[in-house]
């Protein structure tokens, strides 16, 4: 059941540290476990309990398990459609004296009728559903506190994951939906080009997030936190490697939209706050050179919480989750229009298509078709400086 | 042969010479065309120039802020400026004062000229420096060429055109328009011609007999008025200060005092505090400041571009906007700081863009000048911190205390090894290194200084320790002990030398001559500015009124004048 967890449950959802997506799969990932952090290096936090951060890594949490995928990976839109014409044609077709017409042929697959296309317009065209992922290991969240099947009023059934440190109950559908994409899942222990996207896209400016911590007596064990979890309109101060410069001072937005409010707690050396709606905003694009659209989009986190285990570097590391409406899952894409399909090969129509049949959350009352699917997402974030004024107090002050 | 010559030959001969070395020699005064019959009023025209004893080089600033203050700062400078060479131990504003430009930087000055003339002649912007319609846009009129090139070349000269210069422009202006078919494309030629004239690039110093001193000279009413412009304002004179000077009133010491205490009360006296400092701190090398990213990864072309524009504001703003004690400069807690300085100091920065004030707590050790981070990484290697060069440079720029370079031959292996674990801190690594009594002899002068500032690495970060070992921040200075930077300060703050120092350089700043050439006038301007309570509005308000600074003394005979290229002012008859 999709039912708020109860104090004495917290906790029980933290899965996994984000950097064990950076590992192999084989590595063992006992020793990084949000369960068990070295609590007696944490430092005292400071005097007035303020603690503020900049995100330094917000994309989804991959885990790479071996038998995630035995069939191979989620096809691109020319394998799929190469799956659409008849063998002979297809070996035809691969002969390499034939490539541009295969190109021609398949790139025309992106387009449907009064020229839509596949990624601005999946739920327009009927196409299967992608290879999923099978595995039963998967990073994330316990988001609906269930560790059943979950199938309810406002969920829809589906079978959980256990975390790498086999803790039950994960909810993390949109994983098991796209985790056999490439460019999700990545090679060799690296995500794939998803999570280098929206790395860049923090480095950049277009996404800033800011923490800032309230009423923090321990690192260790801390019965009420408040968490100030919002965007900021300030680009990252970075080294010219690219790396976040910890003490730099950020400035939270003004839209109350996209300062969320969270209550929290520390649990040995770990921040979980409790679930609420999570809103943030992402800019694809600034209108520049490497612009795609400069279109805005959110970061809807329906029922949203994070987990995160103070470092003894003063660091944050792990999850964050909740319920997204499906289509922001493939925003990116679908931003990108047709060139998402041509140039990527995403298959979009069939990212969709498995996204509505995994989607988990918000079940609608008239449809009883599920709209929002649980979805984990790895997070990192560096001590900074946060200025924060809340929303009401600036009216007041106008 | 004598220094004084004629006139109207000696002012041919420099300006000849001038030509000759800036390859331009179609500027030249005494090449007028015969040709040029402009209709337009001379009334606004002078007499020619008085005596040339000076020529100094406008600053890329100075340049800049001309161009800006004539035309408006719509107008866009763009180009790349030869640097001034900085005599040794002295001031770029000396080192103007013998300043040639290179074939190259000519092209330059050539290139922005051009740019600037294209822009003011633009059909947008034309229309508020022309008083008047040409008869045929496709023709030539001397009458309205003129009549917008001798506002103009009044300004960019900082005096009135002679009537040779004016036919010369106007001709130029003509001419062009039978190559180009454009009235207004002559006018952009001409006045790109005015733009690269040494008498706009060079501030030209001229001077008349001095009725107080028989034999010797003293500045005229327009060099007085640049003088006052480019020292005050950092420059080119207005109109208020160009009718002064027209009016003589700058040659009577009360109409002089006047004038500068106006201006010394402006706003734009930061202008001019901005550039003394920026000289005498030697900011020019921050341009070169190189940081290795591997050690100090923090360090960005943000952090170094506001590096010095955080010192020149703490100092502006203690200067001039709180109007303070030049001492307490050296232990002021209050300073501005911006978005990329913030991880460098670690310290909240409130507004997303620009600077903001920041006042350290009581007992900070970031207090004072010489915790900034800019001076204390300017003045470090760009892979560790130095405490030698922070020592030098505190004795060479803040106290005038020269201090040798070191010998050829010097082994820098102790100093380097910053890794040692036998010598985890700079002042044990000093220590074995100066066990040489030759670099002792040397480091004792500077590393007293040096080794306090030694919790600040080589960016101006604090820290707490080095390779793990405590930093011990002894230090001394003129028989004090103390510790730290915020005790360095406080030493800096009550030695006579600091003071005297910056008196001295003020003057320099003001005339472009040495201050071991002014003895005793720099002392009696240091006991002035002790009088006002070491206020810099009466500092520079001393140097720019006192009579010595625009007397010139009769130069003792030489074999030959040396005019433009001239490094030693002696020569020009520059001594009182």
């Amino acid at each position: 059941m999709m039912t708020r967890l109860s104090k004495g449950k917290w906790g029980i959802a933290i899965a996994a540290l984000p950097f064990a997506a950076l590992l192999p799969a084989s590595t063992s990932l006992a020793e990084t476990s949000v369960l068990a952090p070295a609590n007696t290096a944490l430092p005292a936090p400071p005097a007035n309990g303020e603690m503020g951060f900049i995100v330094t890594h917000f994309a989804p949490a991959i885990y790479q398990g071996e038998q995630d995928c035995p069939d191979g990976a989620a096809a691109s839109l020319r394998e799929t459609y190469l799956q659409t014409v008849p063998a002979s044609e297809r070996i035809r077709l691969l002969d390499k004296a034939n490539e541009q017409e295969l190109t021609t042929r398949w790139q025309g697959y992106a387009v449907g009728p009064n020229g839509i296309n596949i990624c601005t317009h999946p739920d327009q065209f009927s196409r299967p559903p992608q290879r999923t992922v099978k595995g039963g290991v998967a990073q994330g969240l316990n988001l609906d506190g269930d560790e059943g099947a979950g199938d309810g009023t406002e969920t829809c059934g589906h079978d959980n994951f256990t975390s790498p440190e086999g803790a039950a109950g994960v909810d993390n559908q949109m994983w098991r939906a796209m985790g056999c994409m490439r460019s999700w899942r990545g090679v060799d222990g690296l995500g794939g080009d998803i999570v280098h996207g929206l790395t860049q896209f923090m480095i950049s400016g277009e996404h800033t997030q800011v923490l800032l911590l309230r009423g923090v007596d321990s690192l260790v064990n801390d019965p009420e936190v408040e968490v100030v979890y919002a965007n900021s309109e300030d680009r990252a101060i970075i080294d010219p490697k690219q790396n976040f410069i910890p003490g730099a001072s950020y400035t939270v937005v003004d839209n109350p939209r996209h300062r969320n409010v969270l209550r929290g707690r520390i649990v040995n050396g770990v921040l979980t706050t409790t679930r609420t709606d999570i809103r943030l905003r992402q800019t694809w694009g600034q209108g520049s050179e490497r612009d795609i659209r400069g279109q805005r989009t959110e970061w809807d986190l329906r029922r949203g919480m994070l987990s995160l285990a103070f470092q003894p570097d003063g660091s944050l590391k792990g999850l964050a989750g909740g319920y997204q409406p499906i289509w922001n899952v493939i925003a990116s894409a679908s931003i990108g229009g047709v060139g998402a399909a041509t140039v990527a090969g995403y298959d979009c129509a069939a990212m969709y298509a498995t996204l509505k049949q995994m989607a988990d959350g918000d079940r609608d009352p008239k449809t009883r078709q599920c709209t929002t699917i649980s979805s984990g997402l790895a997070m990192t974030a560096i001590p900074a400086f946060i200025n924060d004024t809340v929303p009401g107090t600036q009216v007041a002050s106008q | 042969m004598t220094v004084f010559v004629p006139k109207r030959p000696r002012l041919a001969r420099v300006v000849g010479a001038v030509a000759v070395i800036l390859g331009l020699a179609s500027c030249a005064v005494d090449k007028a065309p015969q040709t040029a019959t402009a209709e337009a009023s001379f009334s606004l025209l002078g007499e020619p120039l008085g005596e040339i004893v000076a020529l100094r080089r406008l600053t890329e600033d100075q340049y800049r802020n001309s161009i800006a203050d004539i035309f408006g700062p719509d107008i866009k400078v763009a180009g790349r400026f030869e640097p001034i060479v900085r005599p040794a131990h002295e001031l770029i504003s000396t080192g103007a004062a013998a300043s040639t430009i290179s074939p190259a930087g000519l092209e330059q000055f050539d290139s922005m000229g051009r740019n600037i003339a294209a822009q003011v002649m633009s059909e947008p912007n034309r229309l508020q420096f022309m008083s008047c319609v040409p008869r045929d846009a496709a023709a030539p009129d001397p009458a309205c060429a003129a009549k917008m090139l001798v506002p103009i070349g009044r300004y960019l000269f900082r005096r009135p055109l002679t009537e040779g210069e004016v036919a010369s422009y106007v001709k130029m202006a003509g001419d062009a328009v039978a190559n180009n078919g454009s009235f207004h494309g002559g006018l952009e030629l001409a006045l790109g011609a005015m733009l690269v004239s040494p008498q706009f690039l060079y501030v030209i110093e001229s001077a008349e007999p001095d009725p107080d001193h028989a034999g010797g000279l003293r500045l005229d009413s327009y060099s007085r008025a640049s003088r006052l412009s480019f020292l005050l304002w950092n420059t080119t004179p207005n109109e208020a200060l160009l009718q002064a000077a027209a009016s003589k009133r700058l040659m009577d010491d009360a109409g002089l005092a006047e004038m500068a205490q106006r201006m010394v009360q402006s706003s734009r006296l930061e202008d001019g505090v901005r550039a003394f400092f920026a000289d005498m701190l030697l900011f020019e090398k921050f341009a070169e400041m190189a940081k290795d990213q591997i050690v100090y990864p923090r360090f960005n072309p943000d952090v170094a571009a506001a590096l010095p524009e955080q010192m020149l504001r703490m100092i502006v703003d203690h200067l001039v906007t709180q109007k303070g004690d030049y001492r307490d400069l050296f232990t002021s807690r209050r300073t501005f700081i911006n978005r990329a300085l913030g991880p460098l100091y670690q310290v909240k920065v409130s507004a997303s863009q620009g600077w903001v004030p920041y006042e350290f707590a009581p007992g900070d050790e970031r207090s004072g000048l010489l915790g900034q981070a800019g001076f204390l990484a300017l003045y470090s290697h760009s892979g560790r911190s130095s405490p030698t060069l922070r020592g030098r440079a505190i004795r060479e720029l803040l106290l005038c205390q020269p201090v040798p370079n070191p010998p050829g031959n010097v082994n820098f292996t102790a100093v380097q090894d910053v890794n040692s674990k036998l010598m985890p801190t700079a002042r044990m690594r000093l220590d074995a290194h100066n066990s040489d009594p030759v670099c002792a002899a040397c480091h004792k002068i500077t590393d007293p200084l040096g080794l306090p500032l030694e919790k600040f690495d080589g960016i101006g970060a604090s820290r707490p320790n080095e390779n793990g070992a405590l930093i011990n921040t002894y230090g001394m200075f003129e028989g004090a002990d103390f510790l730290g930077n915020v005790g360095l300060g406080k030493a800096m703050a009550s030695s006579p030398s600091t003071t005297e120092c910056v008196a001295g350089r003020a003057f320099q700043y003001a005339t472009g001559r040495a201050p071991d050439e002014e003895g005793s006038t720099t002392t009696a301007i240091e006991q002035n500015f002790a009088t006002q309570g070491y206020r810099i509005q009466a500092l520079f308000l001393r140097v720019a009124t006192m009579p010595e600074a625009y007397r010139i003394a009769p130069t003792p005979p030489k074999e030959s004048v040396v005019a433009m290229a001239a490094r030693n002012s002696s020569t020009m008859g520059l001594y009182p």
